[in-house]
């Protein structure tokens, strides 16, 4: 029987593989789709964990994000003596500015930018290579330059390209950062411990260490970042070693990774990022699915008076239902073979779209698992497509052979409304054992495909079900278009009328074109209202009294000169400066946190941070108290307090959902660690605070006095008008040069730049899904070919002229593209409320000028597919048509 | 037998009752319309009788399922039709073969030969329907109803789409067939010159039998 099934089915598609075109298609878009996505997400698990040391940076990474203590020191110097290599790196926020003449305050380009600093030994990298343009040796690049130098010290400096376009400056040219001059020695090009560029607060410099000390910095209570990377021997336990350093460090607040934990944050962005992407990949092959179900439909229809005679001769139905079943899975197979194909082609265009998103050692090698799964994730989606239009096999009597007229007739019923249509499909459902359990496999393969996709159950199971709501609720809203269409009389046009009566006869797949093409213009619709508000809240909705810089690191004897300077620029003097410290969470409750425990845990953030702790004598703007109280102003100057009683613990203002998930409630102590001296107190109030005012906000605020002997530096915010701005920032990086200025704007930028990175990748492949939409009506179309050429002669016989003609099937494919482009952004502004709702807890705004493109968009689309589908029926002649009856 | 047209019911046949005993060749005959094609089919097992039953080896067809009269009719029933209704994309001796290949009695090729040849197609072996007249086609459709040497063959209008000369000799390759296989023969006809090499021509007329005559063997 196998024999028998592929033969016919061999023959079958080779005799007339023309007309099953579109079905490959249908099915190759979609596992395209899956497997550009299962492949990119198979390399970047390989630039992860393949060059997992690379992007560490070495076996072992201590981090800390404050100067080393001795105790630290200790350790290290230990394990320099144990035959361990040491490499040390330093990471900071700086200023650097173009080193000229001419005073600060007459220049009107900006002559400083904020960069990420990194400040290199002689031993970087341990792992990878770096790239610099010109390929010389990092230390000769980085060396000190006695002579060519407007001042000394002067040292040699690598910098990102991006920096030397931003302040205008070019090989060669002097910067200053700090108390030194530098020179731009080279170009980076590539750094094999970037992980990720997805947040940046500027362009990469990197110096030397010695350079680093010249530059008078780093300070107490600066925010800086140091790593050292450790590379053992290999012959070391590194589990071993982790134990060890675990154990030596616990009280230093240091993070200790291998290259094993593989930086899970980053794998946990990219393994959403693909996780999405590739849920969109299953949109597409469900949408391609609907172009296979038409298909099948169609071809079953056509296939008749075969079904009939095989009938005859004694096969029964489950026969022929094998037999074109395993021409459909034939047909599915070759299908998901082209889309492995394209799919290892459009795998070549991801990165280029996700570029600044991926780490940077991202290589494209098409892996054949991914190729091969997709093969069998697109067969296994012919046959849950395949399977319903298949059991139409059964009720093809055999009788047909003989007497065609009379027993199709009596397959159409008169119409009935629809809940007893429905009743009756159900009932009959219910009594129909085959159909409860093709019902069944169907429902089981999609789902197993959905499961498989998004590797979760949960996850699968909203996927497959939104899937059918959104199907149900696009066929039930094109079921309203067409009864009002139905309600409306065209008795002038008659090409018009028989364009909306073809729209309505059954064998049509009007509703499936619709489907598939309405699926597509609701994903579009959602992506691009879900990405405008975002944007729109990173560009525009900053609030007006949002400041415009935050400068940071500024020492307690520069508040004078700080005050001073910013009074001189902004003559309504709006700014603010506060006192902070750095800190680590400890204990709660005198109970030892310990990091390792919470890392790579959801939220487990709130645990590992670095939290930087102000203190208010009264409750800041943007903050509303929820629990507890504020602690009073007049006990603070009550003389019974002033000097408090040696076992007072000082009281902490927690932010509450800090509160909620680090466990906290009124009365809780908290142990922080502020450089190396412990910390204690008490939860006397929780707060919500209004993150999105851009304002100075913090987890954390004690009462004031508390921290006093403390490394404190400040940090100030400044409102600045936009013709101030640059010449405040050259000003304060002239006389503090320690100061780190952020522009806030600058900061949004950059985000929104990444989010339009993403967004663009994400859309690309909603696009697809419109086109696979597109072949799915090109295929619906081509399988009513035969009837349509016959309409077709008979309006020209009677003296329909060609443009007429060209009218009628316009107006057709115009209403699928209206009906569709309707339901299809009813529902993405359903779909767009309810994410911007439920996840982002934002408002959502109708934006009339996208929905409108988006209609006519749609139009257009269904038009001219439709148009290109049928207008080679238009050139045939009628005689030589009408002749072959 | 009544059949539905929309909301129409239309009374094909009634009050049918005949019996034919085994190896007999009997021609059903009559005007168009008359109900001899839905007869067949109703022998066949291709319709269901609105009332009534049908008889077949001792079988009463009328209360098989689907299954079960598509297993029967693979081994009791051959059908020879107007049109041929060959599967077009199946070469003449694949076209053969198949019922045998539905009985799951293996590709069946050697017997497809053999019959092949018998209805003179020994050339023909690897056309396909396309590739074939309409004689040579019939011809096939004879060999593929024979080839499960079923006991009870029926053809309708067996030379209706054949010129005479091609008709005649298609019909005497059924006959020669039909001899040697012993089978029980019924045919629908318009043509009464075949119809009268019959043993017994039943005629009908607006869905019943007005005539049932035994001829002189």
């Amino acid at each position: 029987m196998l024999l028998l099934s592929l033969k016919l089915a061999w023959r079958e598609t080779a005799h007339s593989w023309s007309r099953f075109v579109f079905f490959f298609l249908c099915i190759a878009l979609g596992v395209g789709a899956i497997v550009a996505v299962d492949l990119f997400a198979t390399n970047v698990e390989e630039a992860i964990l393949g060059d997992a040391r690379g992007l560490l940076g070495g076996d072992i990474e201590l981090s800390w994000r404050r100067t080393m203590s001795q105790n630290g020191q200790d350790v290290l110097d230990s394990l320099s003596e144990r035959q361990i290599t040491v490499s040390h790196i330093t990471e900071f926020a700086a200023m650097a500015a173009v080193e000229s003449d001419q005073p600060h305050n007459q220049r009107t380009k900006a002559a400083s930018q904020l960069v990420e600093l990194k400040a290199l030994d002689s031993l970087y990298p341990l792992y990878g290579s770096l790239l610099v343009e010109p390929a010389e040796s990092i230390e000769q690049l980085l060396a000190a330059l006695p002579t060519g130098c407007q001042r000394t010290p002067c040292f040699g400096a690598i910098a990102q390209e991006s920096l030397l376009i931003r302040l205008n400056v070019s090989l060669g040219s002097e910067l200053r950062i700090g108390q030194t001059n530098f020179i731009i020695t080279g170009i980076l090009g590539k750094e094999p411990d970037k992980i990720a560029t997805a947040f940046s607060l500027g362009p990469r410099i990197m110096i030397s260490r010695e350079a680093l000390d010249a530059t008078e910095l780093v300070k107490t209570g600066s925010r800086i970042h140091e790593r050292y990377r450790l590379r053992l021997l290999p012959s070391e336990n590194l589990e071993r070693w982790l134990g060890e350093l675990r154990g030596r460090l616990s009280r230093e607040g240091v993070q200790i990774s291998s290259y094993r934990d593989a930086q899970p944050r980053l794998r946990r962005f990219l393994d959403q990022l693909t996780l999405y992407l590739g849920l969109i990949g299953m949109t597409i092959l469900w949408v391609g699915g609907i172009g296979v179900a038409c298909t099948i439909q169609g071809f079953i229809t056509q296939k008749t008076p075969i079904i009939a005679t095989l009938k005859t001769l004694g096969a029964d139905s489950s026969q022929i239902i094998y037999i074109y079943l395993t021409q459909s899975l034939l047909l599915g197979s070759i299908g998901s073979l082209a889309g492995g194909m394209l799919g290892t082609g459009l795998h070549q265009g991801l990165p280029l779209l996700l570029q600044g998103i991926i780490p940077e050692t991202f290589s494209v090698d098409p892996t054949l698992t991914p190729i091969l799964r997709g093969i069998a994730v697109g067969t296994l989606a012919t046959l849950a497509f395949s399977l319903w239009p298949l059991l139409a096999i059964r009720s093809v009597s055999p009788s047909l052979i003989f007497r065609q007229d009379i027993d199709r007739a009596t397959i159409h019923t008169k119409s009935l409304s629809w809940v007893v249509t429905l009743m009756t499909i159900l009932k009959n459902w219910w009594y129909d054992r085959v159909q409860r359990l093709t019902s069944l496999l169907i429902g089981g393969s999609l789902l197993g495909l959905a499961v498989w996709q998004a590797h979760s159950l949960t996850l699968g199971l909203f996927f497959a079900g939104a899937f059918i709501v959104g199907i149900l609720a696009l066929l039930g809203g094109t079921s309203v278009l067409f009864w009002i269409l139905r309600h409306i009389h065209f008795p002038q046009l008659l090409l018009l009328r028989h364009s909306t009566n073809n729209l309505q006869r059954p064998g049509n797949f009007t509703k499936a074109m619709t489907l598939a093409i309405g699926i597509g213009v609701m994903l579009m619709t959602t992506l691009i209202t879900v990405q405008q508000t975002l944007l729109n809240l990173i560009e525009d909705q900053i609030p007006s009294r949002a400041p415009s810089f935050f400068f940071i690191d500024i020492q307690p004897d520069q508040q004078a000169p700080f005050r001073q300077i910013v009074e001189q620029h902004i003559p309504d003097s709006d700014y603010d400066l506060v006192p902070v410290v750095r800190s680590r969470l400890t204990a709660i409750d005198e109970q030892t946190i310990n990091p390792e425990d919470h890392k790579g845990k959801r939220n487990g953030w709130y645990f590992t941070r670095e939290y930087v702790v102000t203190t208010f004598q009264s409750l800041p703007k943007d903050n509303l108290l929820t629990q507890g109280q504020w602690w009073d102003n007049t006990n603070l100057q009550n003389p019974a307090n002033d000097s408090p009683a040696l076992n007072h613990v000082p009281l902490v203002s927690v932010e509450e959902d800090a509160a909620k998930h680090l466990g906290l409630s009124l009365g809780s102590t908290l142990t922080l660690n502020i450089q190396g001296v412990p910390f204690t107190t008490k939860v006397s109030s929780l707060r919500s605070v209004d993150w999105g005012s851009f304002s100075m906000n913090f987890f954390m605020i004690v009462e004031p006095g508390s921290l006093d002997g403390a490394p404190i530096t400040y940090i100030a915010t400044a409102r600045v008008p936009k013709t101030v701005q640059i010449p405040l920032q050259q000003a304060i990086v002239a006389a503090m040069p320690n100061v780190t200025a952020i522009h806030v704007g600058d900061v949004l930028d950059n985000i929104a730049k990444i989010f339009r990175q993403l967004a663009m990748g994400i859309q690309s492949l909603a696009v697809l899904c419109l086109i696979t939409g597109a072949v799915v009506m090109i295929a619906a179309i081509s399988i009513n070919r035969y009837r349509r050429v016959h309409e077709l002669a008979i309006l020209k016989a009677l003296g329909g002229s060609r443009g007429l003609l060209l009218f009628s099937l316009g107006t057709e494919f115009g209403l699928i593209g209206g009906f569709a482009g309707l339901v299809g952004l009813g529902l993405g502004c359903l779909l767009s409320w309810s994410i911007l709702y439920f996840f982002f807890d934002l408002s959502w705004a109708m934006n009339i000028s996208v929905l409108l493109t988006g209609l006519l968009m749609t139009i257009v689309l269904t038009l001219v597919t439709g148009l290109l589908g049928t207008y080679r029926l238009l050139g045939f002649s009628p005689l030589s048509v009408l002749r072959q009856e | 037998m009544q059949l539905s047209a929309g909301n129409h019911a239309v009374q094909i046949l009634h009050d049918i009752s005949f019996e034919v005993s085994a190896k007999q060749v009997l021609a059903i005959v009559g005007p168009s319309g008359s109900g001899k094609s839905t007869l067949l089919g109703l022998l066949a097992g291709l319709d269901h009788p609105t009332h009534g039953s049908i008889h077949i080896h001792g079988t009463n067809i009328t209360t098989l399922a689907e299954s079960a009269m598509a297993h029967f009719r693979r081994q009791h029933i051959g059908y020879v039709f107007q049109a041929f209704h060959l599967i077009p994309t199946l070469t003449a001796i694949e076209n053969v073969a198949l019922p045998l290949e539905l009985q799951g009695l293996g590709t069946g090729e050697e017997r497809a030969k053999s019959l092949l040849q018998a209805v003179g197609l020994e050339q023909r072996f690897h056309h396909y329907p396309i590739q074939l007249s309409g004689g040579e086609q019939q011809r096939v459709a004879l060999a593929r109803a024979f080839i499960s040497q079923p006991p009870l063959l029926l053809a309708d209008e067996p030379t209706g789409n054949l010129d005479s000369t091609t008709g005649n000799l298609v019909i005497d390759l059924l006959w020669q067939l039909h001899e040697q296989h012993d089978s029980t023969l019924i045919l629908v006809t318009h043509d009464r010159t075949l119809a009268a090499r019959a043993q017994r021509i039943l005629t009908l007329q607006d869905g019943a039998i007005v005539h049932d005559t035994a001829l002189p063997s």
